[in-house]
């Protein structure tokens, strides 16, 4: 590859100059055969992350007059919220415009980092590993080609979103009109936040040689970019020292632009630099790797099966477990963190003004609202988990896995009922892991044993919620496989109803379609185990329904 | 499914006739008939797309036909499928294995849940292939994929064995390994349906063969059978050139050079002109019975001649994978 030539028959060029040349021979070429591939995924991911914005940005504005943006900011100055939303900058004279940037502006970051990492993932682990790279890289074509041209799509992507979205908020009719120049930083905040992750997935992709691990320890930077954040603006709101904290965060950089308030673009030279840099050390890797191999190399295993591996339900285990094992790790170092703060967050509230303590619910109440939101943030979180799951399992369908398997004497149901019972209880282990992290973190910081059991509780019947989105997934696997991504939407709505609903001042009624409405807040709240039971009846139902339609269709595979 | 009793032994182990599948508007299959009886190694020929795959994975279940009937081991292959798999073992031509189970855990987790391995058996293949066992699936090449696939195969007691191109990217050596298995398979009362394009390996192997072509079997037989459809090809040196006999019924091909004359004889019209060669001074002549190549060309020649539709052909689901990647490739490279 190192002494490609430009195009064959042309004339040979000195060779030092070819050979730097020669490593992004072609990348033109595999760019528009991106975009030609992803003539549908593209337009999805930049219009869809649009449009949610160009509804917070509305819908933000109809629903609030002075005085419920008054409360609203009173709130918004809360730690839990400075957690959920940013560090609230000009909160203090609030409009519209900075509370929509100030707090909502998060999640749209959030959707363009995941649209950034399953972009590169996508189109160079992916390929590797399915073996298409080779035969792509096989023609004239530069070692680093494949991820240039990936890195310049998931640019591409960025600035079409950072674009679209700087345009929405001028557009969007909230009074006072937005100008001009903060409306395109809030929408370059969060194009730059997509590309900061671009150059970690650059990094990510090299290290496995599974697309799967790869996206999992991105995802897993993504995490930690949340949490540390959160953590910083948690403290600034209560005047804490480590506000500092949020300045290692891609997602703090894009968030400490402060549009409407500050109005400085400086911060994102931080995320082109993190972008930069990640595609650097990506070209170094990948020069140091073979193809289609990961960083680290590979083991021998065992020449025999373990004795255990002996039904649907051991290998549904044993496929499960890495992925398992990796989420576990997230699950009690994210639980013991959230629930260590409860102390500092309940010592910061004595400070606050008496009416935004009444807001939370009183001194008593803060402690126990915090725990108990945090249990439907969880339950948030394992529901993605649960969802991928069954999409990896549309991969073994796809991937002819599952024929071999289903050639033996495993009935179709029994193959998907292992798979989906595997997840289901990995559900509830996960909850349980963040219910103890938390009740530790949380008796940790309070010396109150009494939290323990409540926090353990409040988080593990949470379950119910994470298994009806696994029947609503199993249900679409098995009706309608090409249609299982539907079950993200159910799940955005989801989220944008429990996270955003009440401040929304959504009807009770709409408020109560979301799934993770009902279970309750405990300890702020009740269990109400009649919610846990239906949700828990409807996932089975949900669960028989896809099995029955798996049973009668043909396998699909490629 | 009656497992026990007469009827078992005496019905067909596989019984396919008239089947149709559709993929959308594609037809893969059409009208095919297929039977293959109790202890034999059937030959199932057909070029790529012919609809191969598609009928090994009707047989299993994994596929629903659309119209016809199909037996297997006197049960349904869709409604019987659990019970059916406990009875037999499929080799797939294009192996996947998970990226991170090992070949020995792949090995005996098929064979374990097809209902049991023989795990001296399972130890004597693996030498015999020459595999590996402590490797990871990700790091296996496509050849040692296969062996994987064949091992967990050859070392379960299965009734019948469904063989999809089993040997696609073996080595020549292991090939023979192969074929030996199969032999003794066969010999332990084993029934096989072998798919193939490597016609090689199938005459070696086959007491019978069927060609499909398009969806439809269009020969069904012994070699021997299938022989009487396809001509002899002769060749015979004699003082004068034989070129008189170019205008002859059943006569084909001929070539005249010096005193070498090479043509093609249909097997009906081969003793007429045996008698007149007799007539002439022959100093040598050779014979020789088609192979399985010319038995493949007279089906298909004249599509070879024509605009070559075989990459359109129906049944490409059945390879789909393999097709999708190469259509990639194509699309990059041009």
């Amino acid at each position: 590859m190192t002494t490609a030539t430009e195009r064959p028959g042309g004339a040979a060029p000195p060779q030092a100059s070819a050979r730097q040349r020669g490593a992004l021979t072609g990348t033109g070429t595999l760019l528009r055969f991106m975009l030609r591939r992803d003539r549908v995924r593209l337009p999805t991911w930049v219009l869809g992350l649009t449009a949610l914005w160009a509804y917070f940005a509305n819908a933000i504005g109809a629903v609030m007059d002075a005085e419920s943006l008054a409360g609203m900011a009173t709130m918004a100055a809360n730690p839990v919220m400075a957690l959920i939303g940013g560090p609230g900058y000009g909160f203090d004279d609030i409009t519209v415009a900075r509370l929509v940037a100030g707090f909502y502006a998060l999640y749209l970051m959030l959707g363009a980092v995941l649209m950034s990492i399953t972009t590169l993932s996508r189109h160079t682990r992916v390929e590797e590993q399915t073996g298409r790279a080779e035969l792509v890289r096989a023609n004239v074509l530069g070692r680093h080609a494949q991820l240039t041209a990936a890195l310049l799509l998931a640019v591409v992507m960025n600035l079409l979103v950072a674009g679209l979205t700087g345009l929405v908020t001028l557009g969007s009719a909230i009074e006072p009109p937005p100008e001009a120049g903060p409306s395109l930083l809030m929408g370059a905040g969060i194009g730059a936040t997509g590309l900061a992750f671009a150059g970690v997935g650059a990094i990510t992709t090299q290290l496995s040689a599974f697309s799967r691990a790869g996206s999992g320890i991105a995802g897993a930077v993504l995490g930690a970019a949340f949490v540390v954040r959160g953590i910083g603006d948690m403290s600034t709101a209560q005047d804490g020292g480590i506000g500092w904290l949020s300045w290692l965060s891609p997602l703090g950089w894009s968030q400490q632009t402060a549009p409407f308030t500050l109005d400085r673009w400086w911060p994102l030279l931080l995320s082109v630099a993190l972008a930069v840099a990640g595609a650097a050390v990506g070209y170094a890797l990948q020069t140091r790797r073979d193809l289609a191999a990961g960083v680290l190399p590979d083991r021998l295993g065992a020449a025999r099966a373990a004795a255990w591996l002996r039904s649907p339900f051991a290998l549904a285990y044993r496929l499960q477990r890495p992925s398992l094992i990796g989420w576990s790790v997230a699950m009690v170092l994210a639980g013991v963190t959230f629930g260590a703060f409860a102390q500092p967050m309940q010592e910061g509230a004595a400070d606050m003004p008496e009416e935004i303590v009444a807001v939370m619910g009183g001194t008593e109440g803060l402690l126990e609202g915090y725990l108990g939101f945090m249990g439907i943030y969880f339950a948030l979180i394992v529901a993605v988990y649960v969802i991928l799951s069954v999409q990896s399992l549309r991969g073994e369908e796809q991937g002819v896995r599952a024929e071999p398997v289903l050639a033996t004497s495993v009935s179709r149901s029994s193959w998907l009922g292992a798979w989906t019972a595997v997840t289901a209880a990995g559900a509830l282990w996960l909850l349980l892991l963040a219910g103890l992290g938390q009740g530790f973190g949380a008796v940790l910081g309070t010396g109150d044993w009494g939290l323990f059991g409540p926090v353990v509780l409040g988080n593990a019947v949470h379950v119910a919620a994470a298994w009806l989105f696994l029947g609503l997934a199993v249900a679409l696997y098995g009706l309608a496989p090409r249609l299982v991504g539907v079950v993200w939407i159910v799940f955005v709505y989801g989220t944008v109803l429990s996270l955003f609903g009440e401040m929304l001042e959504f009807d009770r009624a709409v408020l109560d379609t979301s799934p993770f409405q009902h279970v309750g807040q405990h300890p702020a709240e009740e269990v109400s185990w009649v919610a846990v039971g239906i949700l828990t009846v409807l996932g089975a139902v949900l669960v028989g329904a896809g099995a029955t339609g798996f049973r009668r269709r043909d396998l699909v595979t490629a | 499914m009656s497992s026990t009793g007469p009827a078992r032994d005496e019905s067909p182990a596989i019984d396919i006739s008239g089947v149709t599948k559709n993929y959308g508007k594609v037809t893969a299959l059409r009208g095919l008939d297929l039977e293959v009886a109790r202890g034999e190694v059937h030959g199932f020929l057909g070029p790529n797309g012919a609809g191969k795959s598609t009928t090994m994975r009707i047989l299993l279940g994994i596929l629903r036909h659309d119209a016809g009937t199909v037996r297997m081991l006197g049960g349904d292959p869709w409604s019987d499928a659990v019970a059916l798999h406990r009875r037999l073992a499929y080799v797939p031509g294009d192996v996947e294995l998970w990226p991170n189970l090992t070949g020995g855990e792949a090995i005996d987790l098929f064979a374990r849940l097809r209902g049991g391995v023989d795990a001296a058996k399972r130890d004597e293949l693996i030498e015999r292939f020459d595999l590996d066992p402590r490797k990871k699936g990700r790091t296996y090449s496509k050849g040692n994929r296969q062996k994987v696939a064949l091992i967990s195969a050859l070392a379960s007691e299965a009734d019948l064995l469904l063989l999809d191109e089993p040997t696609a990217g073996l080595d020549p050596l292991m090939e023979v390994v192969f074929q030996e298995c199969v032999r003794e398979a066969k010999d332990a009362g084993v029934t096989v349906l072998l798919s193939s394009h490597i016609l090689a390996q199938v005459e070696i192997l086959a007491d019978r063969i069927s060609i499909i072509r398009k969806g439809t079997v269009v020969e069904s037989g012994t070699l021997q059978d299938l022989r009487h459809l396809s001509r002899t090809t002769v060749t015979a040196s004699t003082d004068k050139p034989l070129t008189e006999l170019a205008g002859r019924q059943g006569v084909h091909d001929l070539h005249a050079e010096g005193q070498q004359t090479r043509f093609e004889v249909d097997a009906e019209h081969l003793p007429a002109i045996m008698r007149d060669l007799a007539a002439h001074d022959v100093q040598a002549l050779t014979a020789t019975p088609p192979t399985l190549e010319q038995l493949l060309l007279r089906h298909y020649g004249d599509e070879l001649s024509g605009a070559g539709s075989n990459g359109n052909d129906a049944g490409s689901n059945g390879t789909g994978t393999r097709g999708k990647v190469r259509s990639t490739g194509n699309e990059v490279a041009s």
